[in-house]
């Protein structure tokens, strides 16, 4: 097995000339979002480029300070993602939000580094940032879906809600049922995902390892690893941004701040 | 219980639901709360509740003006019944159980068997009822079943928001006699039905316009 062929300038511009495919579609057919999709490609190069040469000097300084602030830089940036997608304002929830992603994520990844992958240093760049970017990834979407899922459809039927706090409900009590279905909803995917894995996608990080080198079988076992890291955190993830972020979102009547969304 | 409003105003963008409204409700009373469609009868349930706030003016319950923890305990002195027939998902069994399993009602769980089968009796629903999914159910039964779980309560002062709206003339009269044909209960109603039971002093609370 040989490393993977590094990409030749002329290789990136061929790459960037596939481009002109989603570019024509999109302004042939007046969609509207030719100017949006242009900038999200420009973006994703740019950032991509620092953040190449950014990981070079992590990994090689592999200073557990260094790589334990870019993790949290990541997770700052998770939070932003989560709350612009949901439709819920950051002020609330920051804190709550990033709580909530910082103990799950952190939590597997550690576990994940010490008893997985059996690492001495369970702060390894290598391992924190990657596989670490890779969970918290995954856990974004769910976490988006969840947490707004949740909000909107306590408010959707306030009516239901107020019901529960009638009969004698608490106020958890009576959000328990509605964060019982965005749970379910968040994790849904996920659980969709890992039942036609293998064979309606191979996983991107599969496939960066076969083209690193690995064989199929080591690749795999990664794969099954962090797929199993990714519904733990997405579990804990999205309990702990509803658990910790109710007591924000309420008023001391146990009314829903309706100022919370955007 | 006993509800005292002083002077609440309440303003939704531009439009006054109630100004300077005062009144006073003593233990026993049967209120007929009365007044044109969208004057704002539910908001007043709401206010008293705690689910809304008065924009100025203030509600005593018990002697005691309704904020912080006084809204709580009244949640938990009054059974509610919403016009708003969205009583949950699941069978009619599991939102009786889901009503018993909270920590302040859990003390009723024990006698609750007996007690749900004699108010499907009493409100004309078969027992089988129990497994049917809410979302099955008529108009009429699902306000029949709100109206059991509310029972299963067994508060004595009861806001009840059009509670026999879906419901035919028999059974309007047997739901309207249940609820003001006990001395025990206090009970504010907002209906649209003519029928009165005779023999019982109803009071009459009307709201009427502002603008």
């Amino acid at each position: 097995m040989t490393e993977a062929i590094d990409l030749s300038l002329f290789s990136m511009f061929m790459c960037a000339l596939l481009l002109l495919i989603p570019i024509a579609a999109t302004s042939y057919l007046k969609l509207g979002i030719t100017r949006s999709l242009l900038i999200s490609s420009v973006r994703m190069m740019v950032q991509l480029v620092l953040i190449g040469f950014f990981l070079e000097y992590l990994f090689l300084y592999n200073n557990i300070f260094l790589n334990i602030s870019w993790f949290i830089i990541m997770l700052l940036a998770a939070v932003v993602s989560v709350l612009n997608n949901s439709g819920l304002k950051l002020k609330f929830f920051v804190k709550p939000i990033f709580g909530a992603l910082f103990i799950s994520n952190l939590l597997v990844v550690l576990y994940f580094n010490y008893f997985i992958a059996r690492l001495d240093f369970v702060f390894d760049a290598r391992y924190l940032i990657a596989i670490g970017g890779m969970i918290l990834g995954n856990t974004l979407r769910s976490n988006i879906v969840g947490l707004g899922d949740f909000y909107k459809s306590v408010m959707r039927d306030e009516q239901l809600y107020y019901y529960k706090l009638s009969l004698g409900a608490n106020t958890t009590e009576a959000l328990l049922p509605f964060a019982k279905r965005s749970f379910k909803a968040a994790i849904n995917p996920t659980i969709a995902t890992m039942a036609t894995m293998g064979i309606v996608s191979l996983p991107g990080m599969m496939t960066g390892q076969i083209l690193g080198g690995s064989v199929p079988l080591v690749a795999i076992k990664y794969q099954i690893a962090i797929m199993v890291a990714i519904l733990a955190s997405t579990v804990l993830s999205i309990s702990l941004s509803i658990l910790f972020s109710v007591p924000s979102a309420m008023h001391a009547n146990g009314t829903l701040r309706k100022e919370l969304f955007k | 219980m006993q509800i005292k409003a002083h002077n609440i105003t309440k303003q939704f963008t531009e439009k006054y639901i109630l100004r300077e409204f005062s009144f006073e409700i003593n233990p026993g009373d049967k209120v007929n709360i009365a007044g044109p469609s969208g004057i704002g009868k539910t908001t007043l349930f709401k206010l008293l509740l705690g689910f809304e706030m008065p924009d100025s003016g203030h509600i005593e319950v018990n002697g005691k003006t309704l904020v912080g923890e006084q809204i709580w305990a009244v949640r938990q002195q009054v059974a509610y019944v919403s016009q708003d027939l969205n009583i949950g998902l699941g069978t009619v069994n599991q939102l009786f159980t889901e009503t018993l399993s909270y920590k302040h009602n859990q003390h009723l769980k024990s006698s609750a068997q007996a007690h749900i089968a004699l108010l499907l009796q009493q409100f004309e629903l078969p027992l089988n009822t129990l497994d049917k999914n809410i979302t099955e159910l008529s108009g009429g039964e699902k306000q029949r079943v709100a109206i059991v779980n509310a029972l299963l309560l067994q508060r004595k002062v009861f806001f009840l928001d059009e509670i026999s709206s879906a419901l035919d003339a028999a059974l309007k009269e047997n739901v309207l006699d249940y609820f003001l044909g006990n001395s025990e209960f206090t009970v504010l109603y907002i209906s649209h039905d003519s029928y009165r039971p005779s023999n019982i002093a109803i009071k009459t609370l009307t709201l009427s316009n502002h603008d």
